[in-house]
C-alpha cells in the first residue's frame, strides 16, 4: 500500500525525480568504475611477470629495478657487467638465467636485446607462455621478434625492414644496420606487446660505427664483416633468473646483493610489486575518498530535493491524513521514497558502468595497455550498492522528521 | 661463501678494471628483523636475520663474561625455532636442520685480513684490533630452520612469541615464496601474527 503510494508519488513528480536518480546513478557509476580501474590495473601489473623468481640488476631500489626491468618504465640508472652476469649464472642455485639489455628504441617502442630462452622462460597471467602469431622467433644477428602492438601500429608483417635508433627518442637512427623481422608475438597484455626484441649480440652490432652517441664520419661497416666480429656484449641492464628449489630463492638473493665485486640488486618481482602497492595506496585511498565523497554529495542533493517537495505536497500530507493516514505512514513513505530512489540509481549505475566498460575496455586496452576484466560485481560491490541505499533511507529521515512534525501541526491547526 | 667471492676478488685484483677499491657498507636497522620463508612441498625453510641490539641489546663484540653468556643464551633460544615463531599444532611441524649464529662485522675484517691486502680501505686505519669493545661494527644473529610439516595445508598463521622472547625487537619483515609467488609482509611487536591465509 506504502509502496505502491510512494511509486505513485515518485511518479507525479517525474522530471525532479529522474534527476536525482540519475545524480546517484553517476556517482554510483564513478565509485564503481574507480574501483574497477583500481583492481584491473593492480592485475593487470601483477599478471605481467610469473614464473621469474628473481631479477637482477645493478643496485637501486626494488621498485626502480622492477619497474624498467619488466614495464620498461623509467631508465637503468646503470648497468651490470657481462663478467657479473656469467659469475651469477655459474651459481649451483639458477637453474635459468635471462640477460635483458633495454635504452635503443624503434618509433615510440622500446629495442631489447636478450637471448632466445627469453621466449622460452618469460610468463605471464600464472604461468602462460609468450607464443608467435607470424614467423619465427629471430634466429639470425639481424632478426627482430615485434610484440603484437608494435606490429598493429607501425603496420609491420613479417620479412619488413625495420631500423632501430640508438637512445629513446633520438633523431640519429642506425640506418646502416637494418634488420628484418622474423616473427610476430601473439598479444599478450604485457609491455612485451610493445617491444622490439633482438638478439645481444644484435645490440652490440648496432653500436659497431658508434662511439660516444655519434656516428663516426664516414666509416660503415658492412653487415658480413660485423658478422665476423666478437659481439659479447660488456654489460647488460637487467637479468631474469630462475632458482633450482624454491628454498633456494633467498640464500641466491642475499648472495647477489651481497656480491663483492659490484654493487647489485636481486628482486623478487612479487615482494617488489607490493612495495609498489605500498606507494601507489596513499593516491589510491584518495581516490577512493574523493569518489565516496561524490556519491554523499548526490546523496545530500537527494535530500535537499525532498525537503523542498515538502512545502509543495503539505496538502497531500494533509488528504492522506484527513483520510486516516497515522503521521508514521507519512514519515515512512518519505524514507521509502527515498530508498527507491537510490535503489533505482544504484541499479541504473551499475548499468551504466558496466556499459561504459564494454564500449571502454578495448580503448583502454590500446591506449593504456590496461586490461579491465567485466566480471559480475563482486561482494564488495554489492555490499557498497546497499550502503547507498541504506545511507539514504537514513538521510532522508531528516526531511520525512519534518513532515512528520508538520503533518501532525497541519492536522491540528485551524486555518482560516 | 664470503671467503670464496673474496678469493676471487683477489684473483681479479690483477686486471686494472677492478683495481680500484670497493667501499661498501651494509646497513640496517635496529628494531627490524628480517625473516625469509619459502614454503615448498611439505618444507618450510626460514632464515632470521635480526641486528644484535634487537636480540641482546648490544652490538660490539661481547668481551666481557656477562656479554658473552648474553649472546649463548641468545643462540641457545634462537635455535628453537618453533618456541619463536609458533605454529599451528594441525600443521605437525617438526625441526629438521637448526643453525644460528652471530655474524659481526669484525669477523668479515678477519676475513678481509687474509684475502688480500690491497682492498685496505678507511675501515682499517688507525684502528686497534685488540679493542674490540670501542668498535662500532654492526653485529647481526643469522639463524637458518628448515622445517617438515605433515599438513602443510594447516599452516595458516605463525605467532611470532619471537617478541616475547626478545623485547627488544619491533618489527620483523617478512618476505614468503610459495606456489602464489612471493609476497611480503611485515608483523610488529603489538600485533605478533602473521596470517597466512591468502597464501592457500
Amino acid at each position: 500500500m506504502i509502496l505502491r503510494l510512494a511509486l505513485g508519488s515518485l511518479l507525479a513528480r517525474g522530471l525532479t525525480v529522474a534527476m536525482t536518480i540519475l545524480a546517484i546513478a553517476l556517482s554510483v557509476m564513478l565509485f564503481l568504475g574507480v574501483e574497477k580501474v583500481r583492481t584491473g590495473a593492480k592485475a593487470s601489473f601483477a599478471d605481467t611477470i610469473s614464473g621469474t623468481d628473481l631479477i637482477v640488476g645493478a643496485r637501486t631500489g626494488s621498485v626502480q629495478l622492477l619497474l624498467y626491468s619488466v614495464f620498461r618504465i623509467g631508465n637503468a640508472t646503470s648497468n651490470m657487467t657481462w663478467e657479473s652476469y656469467q659469475d651469477i649464472a655459474a651459481r649451483d642455485a639458477v637453474d635459468w638465467i635471462v640477460p635483458i639489455s633495454l635504452g635503443d628504441s624503434h618509433r615510440q617502442f622500446r629495442v631489447m636485446g636478450t637471448t632466445v630462452a627469453f621466449f622460452e622462460r618469460y610468463k605471464y597471467r600464472s604461468g602462460q607462455s609468450l607464443a608467435m602469431r607470424d614467423g619465427d622467433v629471430m634466429d639470425d644477428l639481424f632478426d627482430a621478434t615485434i610484440g603484437a602492438d608494435v606490429a598493429e601500429t607501425l603496420g609491420y608483417s613479417v620479412g619488413d625492414p625495420i631500423v632501430v635508433a640508438h637512445g629513446l627518442a633520438s633523431f640519429s637512427e642506425h640506418e646502416d644496420q637494418p634488420f628484418r623481422i622474423s616473427g610476430i608475438l601473439e598479444k599478450t597484455g604485457t609491455p612485451v606487446d610493445r617491444t622490439v626484441i633482438v638478439s645481444l649480440e644484435a645490440i652490440e652490432a648496432i653500436h659497431v660505427d658508434w662511439r660516444s652517441g655519434a656516428q663516426i664520419p664516414g666509416q660503415a661497416t658492412p653487415a658480413d664483416v660485423i658478422r665476423q666480429m666478437d659481439l659479447q656484449p660488456q654489460a647488460i641492464t637487467a637479468a631474469l633468473v630462475g632458482v633450482k628449489g624454491r628454498l633456494q630463492v633467498f640464500g641466491l638473493q642475499r648472495a647477489i646483493n651481497e656480491y663483492g665485486e659490484e654493487p647489485l640488486l636481486a628482486i623478487l618481482p612479487g615482494v617488489a610489486l607490493q612495495e609498489l602497492w605500498q606507494i601507489v595506496g596513499i593516491a589510491e585511498t584518495a581516490l577512493i575518498a574523493v569518489s565516496g565523497m561524490v556519491i554523499v554529495t548526490a546523496l545530500i542533493g537527494m535530500m535537499a530535493t525532498i525537503f523542498s517537495s515538502l512545502n509543495e505536497r503539505r496538502r497531500e500530507m494533509a488528504i492522506f491524513r484527513a483520510m486516516g493516514a497515522r503521521p508514521r505512514v507519512i514519515f515512512a513513505l518519505l524514507v521509502l521514497e527515498a530508498a527507491v530512489i537510490a535503489a533505482i540509481g544504484a541499479l541504473l549505475g551499475l548499468i551504466l558502468l558496466y556499459l561504459s566498460l564494454y564500449v571502454a575496455q578495448p580503448l583502454i586496452d590500446s591506449a593504456f595497455g590496461l586490461w579491465i576484466p567485466i566480471d559480475p560485481p563482486s561482494m564488495r560491490e554489492v555490499l557498497v550498492l546497499i550502503a547507498v541505499i541504506l545511507a539514504s533511507a537514513i538521510v532522508s529521515m531528516l526531511p520525512a522528521i519534518r513532515a512528520y512534525r508538520m503533518s501532525l501541526a497541519d492536522g491540528m491547526m485551524v486555518r482560516i | 661463501m664470503k671467503l670464496l667471492s673474496l678469493l676471487a676478488l683477489s684473483t681479479l685484483a690483477a686486471s686494472p678494471a677492478f683495481a680500484q677499491e670497493t667501499r661498501q657498507l651494509d646497513s640496517h636497522e635496529h628494531g627490524v628483523g628480517q625473516l625469509d620463508i619459502a614454503f615448498d612441498g611439505s618444507l618450510v625453510a626460514m632464515e632470521l636475520h635480526a641486528p644484535g641490539a634487537d636480540i641482546v641489546g648490544f652490538e660490539y663484540g661481547a668481551e666481557s663474561d656477562e656479554d658473552i653468556a648474553k649472546v649463548e643464551d641468545a643462540l641457545l633460544v634462537l635455535a628453537q625455532p618453533l618456541g619463536l615463531f609458533v605454529v599451528p599444532e594441525a600443521a605437525q611441524c617438526s625441526v629438521v636442520e637448526v643453525r644460528a649464529e652471530l655474524e659481526s662485522e669484525d669477523e668479515h675484517k678477519d676475513h678481509e685480513e687474509e684475502g688480500h691486502d690491497d682492498h685496505g680501505d678507511e675501515e682499517h686505519e688507525g684502528e686497534d684490533h685488540d679493542d674490540h669493545a670501542e668498535d662500532v661494527g654492526h653485529t647481526e644473529f643469522h639463524a637458518e630452520y628448515l622445517l617438515e610439516c605433515g599438513d602443510i595445508t594447516a599452516l595458516t598463521e605463525i605467532s611470532f612469541t619471537y617478541f616475547t622472547a626478545f623485547p627488544d625487537a619491533v618489527e620483523v619483515e617478512v618476505q614468503v615464496i610459495s606456489d602464489q609467488g612471493a609476497t611480503a609482509f611485515e608483523v610488529e611487536h603489538d600485533a605478533p601474527m602473521l596470517d597466512l591465509t591468502s597464501l592457500n
